[in-house]
C-alpha cells in the first residue's frame, strides 16, 4: 500500500445514544460533529424531534457537516472508521451499514474500531495550536462511565489487557441511580458533583466492596445508600433536603474511594506509573482532585482528557482508525458489529 | 402461581436462580418488576450464571440491552427499558428481533413497554419484605 504522508480518517459513532462523525488529518482532529439540533438546520430540511438513538435520521446531517467544518470534501478522506462494538445492535447497524456503502461508493477502505479502544485512545487526538501532551506506553487508563469501569494496560495504540472491571453497576450507574433515590433528575452524575463541593465529604459512611482482585462492584453501595436513606427519613421526613450537601460529598467520595483504590492497588501490581483516565465520568471533579493528588504523591504522571473526549464522540473512533490503517488492519465487507465486544 | 422462593442471604440466591431455572426450562420472555435496589439485576445475574453465561452479568442500565452467550442455551438477552422515553426507541431498538428470536429473554423495567410485551411473557415480582428478605414470584 502506498503510505501516503497524510492521511484523511472520517470517523462514525453510532453504538449507543448519540450519533457523530468527526475528520481527522493524521492524529489532529479537523472537527468533530454530534447530532443536535443545529446539525439538522445547518444541514436544511426537515428538523426533527431530537431523539436518542435516532441515528438513521442524524448520519448523514452529521457526516455533513462534519466534512463542511473540516474544510475538506469527500474525496479527500482516505479511510472511514467506524464503531463496530459493543453497544446496541440496531445503532451499531446504522454506523457500519452507512460504513460499507460509503466505503463502496467511494472506494476507499474501511476500518472497523472497538468503542471502549476509542475511549482509551482519545489522548492521541491532537488539536492545531495546541500543545502534544500523550502518554507513554506502556500505561494504565482508568476508564468510567455510565457503562464501563475498567482498568486497562495499554502496550500499544493497539495492544490492551483489562485487568479488573465492574461485576455489576458502572461507576457513573452509581451516580445516577443514588441522585435517582434523593429525588435528583437524570443524569445524576454532574449535580451530585455540584452538591458535594458544598458538603463534608466525611459526614456519613457508606458500604464499600470487598473484592480481593482488581474488579469494581457499585450494587451494593446503591443498595446501602437506598437503605441509609430509608432509615434517616423514618426518623426525619426532611433528612435529605436538610443534609443534600453532605450526603453527596460523603456518596461522591466513597464512588472515588473506590475508584482510586483499585488503580493505586493497579499500579503497584503493574509497576506503571504513567496514568490516563477516560469515559465521562472523568468529569467528575472531585475524580480530577483525586487523582491529582495521588499523582502528586505517588509520582505518576496523569493524562485527563478535554470534556469532549469523555463522552461518546467520533473524534476517538477516528484516532483509533487512524492507527488501525497505519498497521493495516482494515475491516471486510462481510464484517458485522458485535453487541458485546471485548479489549483483547 | 408456578414459581415463589423467599431469599434471606446473598448464599441463597443461587439455590433460588437454579430453582427458576429448573422450573422455566424453555426459552421465554421474563419480565422482571420491583423497585430499585430490590435486586432484579443481581437476581438475573444468579439466572444467567446458572444458564451458563460467559461473559460478566452487568447492569444493562445504560446500555439498555447487553447479550451474554451461555454454554447451555445459547444467546441470552438483558435489558433494562428504565432510560426508553418512548415506545418508538423501542422500535428504534429491533425490539421484536430479540423477543421473538427464541432465546431467553430478562427485561427490567418492562412498564416502559408493557404493550410491546409478547402475549406468552412470563411476570417476575422481586418484592424486598420489611425483614430485608426478599420474595421472587412468578406466574
Amino acid at each position: 500500500m502506498d503510505k501516503k504522508k497524510e492521511v484523511i480518517v472520517l470517523g462514525i459513532e453510532s453504538s449507543c445514544d448519540d450519533t457523530s462523525a468527526a475528520v481527522l488529518r493524521n492524529q489532529e482532529l479537523l472537527s468533530n460533529v454530534i447530532a443536535n439540533q443545529k446539525v439538522h438546520e445547518n444541514y436544511g430540511g426537515v428538523v426533527p424531534e431530537l431523539a436518542s438513538r435516532a441515528h438513521q435520521q442524524n448520519i448523514i446531517p452529521v457526516v455533513d457537516q462534519a466534512i463542511k467544518q473540516a474544510g475538506i470534501t469527500k474525496d479527500d478522506i482516505d479511510v472511514i472508521a467506524y464503531t463496530r462494538g459493543p453497544g446496541l445492535l440496531g445503532s451499531l447497524l446504522v454506523g457500519t451499514s452507512f460504513t460499507k456503502g460509503f466505503s463502496i461508493a467511494n472506494n476507499i477502505p474501511m476500518v472497523d474500531v472497538n468503542h471502549l479502544q476509542g475511549h482509551v485512545l482519545a489522548h492521541f487526538i491532537r488539536e492545531e495550536g495546541e500543545p502534544v501532551e500523550e502518554p507513554k506506553f506502556p500505561f494504565l487508563c482508568l476508564l468510567v462511565s455510565g457503562g464501563n469501569s475498567q482498568l486497562i494496560v495499554v502496550k500499544d495504540h493497539l495492544e490492551m489487557k483489562v485487568i479488573g472491571q465492574t461485576i455489576d453497576d458502572a461507576a457513573g450507574e452509581a451516580f445516577d441511580k443514588c441522585a435517582k433515590v434523593m429525588g435528583l433528575p437524570y443524569p445524576g452524575g454532574p449535580l451530585i458533583d455540584k452538591l458535594a463541593k458544598e458538603g463534608n465529604p466525611d459526614a456519613f459512611q457508606f458500604s464499600k466492596p470487598r473484592i480481593q482482585n482488581l474488579d469494581y462492584s457499585f450494587s451494593g453501595l446503591k443498595t446501602s445508600f437506598l437503605y441509609f436513606l430509608r432509615d434517616r427519613i423514618k426518623e426525619n421526613p426532611d433528612f435529605i433536603e436538610e443534609n443534600k450537601a453532605d450526603i453527596c460529598a460523603s456518596l461522591q467520595k466513597t464512588i472515588i474511594d473506590i475508584l482510586m483504590n483499585k488503580l493505586i492497588k493497579a499500579t503497584k501490581e503493574t509497576g506503571i506509573k504513567e496514568i490516563t483516565v477516560a469515559g465521562g465520568v472523568s468529569a467528575n471533579s472531585g475524580l480530577r482532585n483525586a487523582l491529582q493528588e495521588e499523582a502528586k504523591k505517588r509520582g505518576w504522571n496523569l493524562f485527563i482528557p478535554k470534556f469532549a473526549y469523555t463522552t461518546d464522540n467520533a473524534a476517538m473512533i477516528g484516532i483509533t482508525g487512524y492507527f488501525k490503517f497505519l498497521n493495516e488492519e482494515m475491516s471486510a465487507l462481510e464484517d458485522v458489529p458485535f453487541a458485546r465486544m471485548v479489549i483483547e | 402461581m408456578k414459581f415463589s422462593v423467599e431469599i434471606s442471604s446473598i448464599e441463597e440466591i443461587e439455590i433460588a436462580a437454579k430453582k427458576f431455572v429448573e422450573c422455566f426450562t424453555e426459552p421465554r420472555v421474563f419480565a422482571f418488576y420491583g423497585k430499585m435496589g430490590a435486586g432484579k439485576t443481581t437476581f438475573i445475574k444468579a439466572v444467567c450464571e446458572e444458564l451458563g453465561a460467559q461473559d460478566y452479568v452487568t447492569s444493562p442500565s445504560f446500555a439498555i440491552i447487553n447479550e451474554y452467550t451461555t454454554t447451555k442455551v445459547g444467546e441470552i438477552y438483558h435489558f433494562d427499558f428504565y432510560r426508553i422515553k418512548s415506545l418508538e426507541e423501542a422500535f428504534d431498538l429491533g425490539y421484536e428481533d430479540y423477543f421473538y428470536s427464541g432465546k431467553y429473554s430478562f427485561i427490567e423495567w418492562p412498564e416502559k413497554i408493557e404493550t410491546l410485551l409478547p402475549p406468552n411473557v412470563v411476570h417476575v415480582t422481586v418484592e424486598e419484605l420489611e425483614s430485608g428478605n426478599r420474595v421472587i414470584t412468578a406466574n
